[in-house]
C-alpha cells in the first residue's frame, strides 16, 4: 500500500517535470514543442555513455549541461528563425526538429537500445516503518520537490522568472516595457532542458537503457498533462502532468491484470475533465498573440 | 530641439498597411493629441513609433536618433514608453510586480527605487493596493497603473492610446489631470484620444486623423468650434492632403 502510495507519488512528480518543461516553453511562445522527448532523450543517452566511464555526479553534470544546450540549440537554429511565424508553422517545426533528432540518435548512436546501469541502487529497497519500498521512488520524490519548488523560486522570485511570467501572459505588452524577448525565451528553453535531464535520470535509471524513441512517450502523456492541466499556466502544467502520472501509476496498481486498459481509462478520465473545465484544471487568461 | 519626429510614416499588419502618412514633432515637455474616427490609424501610429507595428517605410527619430525598425524592447530602452489601448497590465500579476516590470526598460541604472516613489507619489491609490492581484482593481485604478508602470521606465516621451476608454467621466478628470504633472516633470506626452474635446483642450497641438492620413492639426482656440471640428473630422468634400 505504501509502495502504491510512493508510486504513485513519483510517477505523478515525474510527469509533473516533463509537464513544467513543456508548458514553460509553450508559457511564453505558444509553441508545443514536440522535440521536448528528444531532449529527454539525449539527457539519457549522455547518463549511459558517461556515467560507467566518468562516475554518477560528473555524468549527471555533462547531462544536464549537455541537455540544455541542446534545447538553446533548438530554439537558436530553428524557432529564433521563426518568430513571425504562425502557431502552426511552429508546432510543425517542433515535429521536424523531433524526427531529425530521433533519426540523428539513430545515426550515432544505432536503433538499437544502449543499456548501462547508471544509478543501480536507486532499484535497491529500504525499510520504512516494517515496510520495504524501492529507493528509486523515495529518490524521485525528492527530485522532484527540490526541482518544483527550485523553479516555483525562480518564477515567483527573481527578475527573470516575472518577466517569464508576464511574457507567458502577454509578449507583446512585456516587450513595450523592455523586456528582452530573446533573453526570455532563450531561458525557458535553457530550463527546460535541464527539467527534461532530470526526467531523463529517473527514466533511464528505472528502464536502464535507452534508444532513439526513448522520450517520445513521456512527452506525449506529459503534454496530455499540459493540457488537462490549462496551457499556458506554469502551475497547471506541473499539476496536470502530477495527475496523469499519478492516475496513470494507481491504474497499472489496482487494474493488476487488467493493466493493458490503464491508458484507456486514463484518457476515458482525460476526457471528461475536458468536458467539465475545456481550458484545463487552472484556466489561463493568456491567450493574446505572440512575438 | 525636436525630442520625437516622423515623417511619412507608413505602418500595417501584415501585408496591409493601415497608416499611409503619418507625421508628428513633438518637443520636450509637449503634450501632442491625436484624434480622428475609429480606424483612423491612431494607435498603429503609435504602436509604428513604439516598434511593436511594423513599420513599412518613412523616418522615426527620437533626440535625434532613427529608431525606425527597432525592437520594442529597445526602443523603450531610449526613452519612448507605450501604454497601448485596453491598459494592457498583467492581471495576475500584483500591482507591485507589474510596476518592477517597468523597470525592465530604464535607460539608467540608478535611481530604480526613487523612480518607484515618485511614481507611487503621483498614483498614490497603487500604494494601498500594492500587494494586490491587478486585475482585482477598477478600470481607472488600473489605467493609472499602465500609467505608472510606464513612467518608472522614465521615459522621455510617453504614448498613450485611448487612456478614457471605458472610464467614467469623473475617473477620467482624475487620469487626464495627472497628465499636466507628468508634464512638469519634463516629460512629453502623445495622447490618442476619441474624445476630441478632451485632449484638445489640453494639447498644444492636436492632430486629426482620418484615413490613414493625418489630416489636419488644431490649436487649443478651436477646440470647441464645432465647425472646424466637424471639418477636420469628416473633410469638406474635396481631399485637402
Amino acid at each position: 500500500m505504501i509502495q502504491t502510495i510512493l508510486d504513485a507519488l513519483s510517477f505523478g512528480g515525474l510527469y509533473g517535470l516533463a509537464a513544467l518543461g513543456i508548458g514553460l516553453v509553450f508559457g511564453v511562445m505558444r509553441l508545443v514543442n514536440f522535440a521536448h522527448g528528444e531532449l529527454i532523450a539525449i539527457g539519457a543517452y549522455l547518463l549511459v555513455i558517461t556515467v560507467p566511464s566518468l562516475g554518477l555526479l560528473a555524468g549527471i553534470a555533462i547531462a544536464v549541461v549537455g541537455t540544455a544546450l541542446l534545447a538553446l540549440l533548438m530554439e537558436l537554429g530553428v524557432f529564433k528563425r521563426l518568430r513571425s511565424a504562425g502557431p502552426a508553422v511552429l508546432l510543425v517545426a517542433s515535429f521536424g526538429v523531433s524526427v531529425f533528432l530521433q533519426r540523428l540518435y539513430e545515426v550515432i548512436f544505432g536503433a538499437l537500445p544502449i543499456s548501462a546501469q547508471v544509478a543501480p541502487w536507486m532499484n535497491g529497497v529500504i525499510d520504512i516503518g516494517g515496510t520495504t519500498v524501492t529507493r528509486g521512488s523515495i529518490v524521485t520524490i525528492i527530485l522532484a520537490m527540490v526541482l518544483l519548488v527550485g523553479m516555483w523560486f525562480f518564477i515567483d522570485r527573481t527578475t527573470l522568472g516575472l518577466q517569464i511570467r508576464a511574457a507567458s501572459s502577454d509578449f507583446q505588452t512585456a516587450r513595450l516595457l523592455g523586456v528582452r524577448s530573446n533573453r526570455v525565451i532563450g531561458a525557458a528553453f535553457v530550463f527546460s532542458g535541464i527539467l527534461a535531464a532530470a526526467v531523463a535520470f529517473v527514466v533511464v535509471t528505472q528502464r536502464g537503457s535507452v534508444d532513439p524513441l526513448f522520450g517520445v512517450n513521456i512527452t506525449i502523456l506529459a503534454l496530455v498533462g499540459t493540457v488537462i492541466g490549462g496551457l499556458g499556466s506554469l502551475q497547471g502544467a506541473a499539476l496536470g502532468g502530477f495527475l496523469v502520472g499519478s492516475t496513470i501509476s494507481l491504474l497499472n496498481a489496482f487494474l493488476g491484470n487488467y493493466r493493458v486498459y490503464t491508458y484507456t481509462w486514463l484518457f476515458i478520465l482525460v476526457i471528461i475533465v475536458l468536458i467539465v473545465r475545456p481550458g484545463g484544471i487552472v484556466a489561463s487568461r493568456g491567450t493574446k498573440e505572440r512575438v | 530641439m525636436t525630442l520625437l519626429k516622423a515623417t511619412d510614416l507608413k505602418a500595417g499588419y501584415g501585408k496591409v498597411d493601415v497608416l499611409f502618412n503619418g507625421h508628428i514633432t513633438v518637443e520636450p515637455g509637449e503634450l501632442v493629441g491625436i484624434v480622428g474616427p475609429n480606424g483612423a490609424g491612431k494607435s498603429t501610429f503609435l504602436g509604428a513609433m513604439a516598434g511593436s507595428v511594423r513599420a513599412t517605410s518613412g523616418a522615426i527619430e527620437l533626440d535625434g536618433q532613427s529608431i525606425v525598425g527597432r525592437k520594442p524592447e529597445d526602443i523603450v530602452r531610449l526613452g519612448l514608453s507605450l501604454v497601448p489601448e485596453g491598459r494592457a497590465i498583467f492581471s495576475d500579476l500584483s500591482v507591485d510586480e507589474n510596476l518592477r516590470l517597468g523597470l525592465t526598460g530604464r535607460r539608467l541604472k540608478d535611481g530604480a527605487s526613487a523612480a518607484l516613489k515618485d511614481v507611487t507619489d503621483l498614483f498614490p491609490v497603487l500604494t494601498t493596493h500594492r500587494d494586490h492581484q491587478a486585475g482585482m482593481l477598477s478600470g481607472g485604478q488600473q489605467q493609472q497603473l499602465a500609467i505608472a508602470r510606464a513612467l518608472v521606465s522614465e521615459p522621455k516621451v510617453l504614448l498613450l492610446d485611448e487612456p478614457s476608454l471605458g472610464l467614467a467621466p469623473s475617473v477620467i478628470q482624475d487620469v487626464f489631470g495627472v497628465l499636466g504633472r507628468i508634464q512638469e516633470s519634463g516629460t512629453a506626452i502623445v495622447v490618442v484620444e476619441q474624445r476630441a474635446h478632451l485632449v484638445m483642450s489640453i494639447a498644444a497641438r492636436t492632430l486629426v486623423m482620418r484615413e490613414g492620413h493625418v489630416r489636419a492639426t488644431l490649436t487649443p482656440d478651436v477646440a470647441w468650434d464645432e465647425e472646424k471640428l466637424a471639418e477636420a473630422y469628416f473633410g469638406t468634400g474635396e481631399d485637402e492632403s
